[in-house]
């Protein structure tokens, strides 16, 4: 199975079908790298910003995952300064069935609900723990700095 | 100059092995799972993931990858149920009273079952779940779980199919 045709499927079937709050599609001729666009989700300290993402294909992709990070800067417990995502699915919980479309939605739900019990940046973290108010108000601020 | 050279042979020594120590750290850490302090585990990975370069943290986390020994038996796999795209339209159809041959496709390469003149497709036991013979292989070559519900496929115990077992009547009797 060529990785080409699946990811050239994934392709099409995001033009069919498009997910309502994400966009993606190559830079330019190289189909194995995307960029992507997700905007903060309106119940979160994210809302109004749009963020963008990099995704790289492996060659053996749907077998490995897709290497994705933030390229707009963004204060999350689960994201770090260069953009790094913690989130399982792209790591040792990725599976062949999942596509592009499903992990930008994860990544939307991971905006909404942090996972702070395992953190990329303890100390987003802590603070998202211990003071909510304050976590959220630097999100915003982060927000409306970068993603705006 | 003689000793310049040496110098820069010993430094070039060292640094390989301080490289060599933080990737065995890097790739233990990693590796530790649900094992171990957590919360100190982690503080010590964010560290290490901020000094070193991320291109080599990918290429030490793939290797890693590929270094765990996982990955079901050639046997099981090579002997998992082929299927028909009958038999599997019999049993969707229950849960879909719509569906049509047509619609079935593989989960792993997306491409419809019926692409295929003779599509080759397998059912994995107990899930059920079905995919193309090819592409299902792979995944199970270094993995053991169900793309589609993360069944583990080596937790179940193997069954002994008894059913067409004929049974020696006169068994005792002699000897």
């Amino acid at each position: 199975m060529s990785s080409l045709k699946r990811i050239t499927k994934e392709l099409n079937d995001l033009g069919r079908d498009p997910p309502t709050s994400c966009s993606a599609g190559p830079v330019g001729d190289d189909i194995y790298h995307w960029q992507a666009s997700i905007m903060g989700p309106p119940d979160s300290p994210y809302a109004g910003g749009v963020f963008f993402l990099s995704i790289h294909f492996p060659t053996d992709y749907p077998f490995k995952p897709p290497k994705i990070s933030f390229t707009t800067k963004i204060y999350h417990p689960n994201i770090n300064a260069n953009g790094n995502i913690c989130l399982d699915i792209l790591k040792d919980q990725w599976s062949p069935a999942l596509t592009i479309s499903k992990v930008l939605l994860s990544i939307c739900s991971l905006l909404t609900d942090a996972n702070p019990d395992d953190p990329l940046v303890p100390e987003i973290a802590h603070l998202y723990k211990t003071d909510r108010p304050k976590y959220e108000a630097t999100a915003k601020e982060w927000t409306k700095k970068y993603a705006v | 100059m003689v000793e310049n050279t040496d110098q820069t042979t010993q430094n070039e020594q060292e640094r390989r092995e301080t490289r060599e120590r933080l990737r065995l750290l890097f790739q233990s850490l990693n590796n530790s799972g649900n094992n171990g302090n957590r919360s100190n585990d982690s503080m010590l990975l964010q560290l290490l993931s901020e000094l070193i370069p991320e291109d080599l943290q990918n290429e030490w986390f793939d290797s890693l990858a590929d270094k765990n020994d996982k990955g079901c038996k050639e046997t099981f796999v090579s002997s998992l149920p082929r299927v028909s795209i009958n038999d599997i339209l019999k049993q969707e159809i229950i849960r879909n009273p719509e569906i049509k041959a047509a619609h079935l496709n593989c989960s792993i390469c997306y491409c419809k079952y019926t692409d295929d003149d003779y599509p080759l497709i397998a059912q994995l036991p107990h899930c059920g779940h079905h995919f193309d013979f090819e592409c299902i292989s792979i995944w199970l070559s270094k993995n053991e779980t169900c793309p589609i519900c993360r069944d583990n496929l080596t937790s179940h115990k193997e069954v002994i199919d008894t059913s067409n077992v004929e049974l020696e009547e006169d068994w005792g009797m002699y000897g």
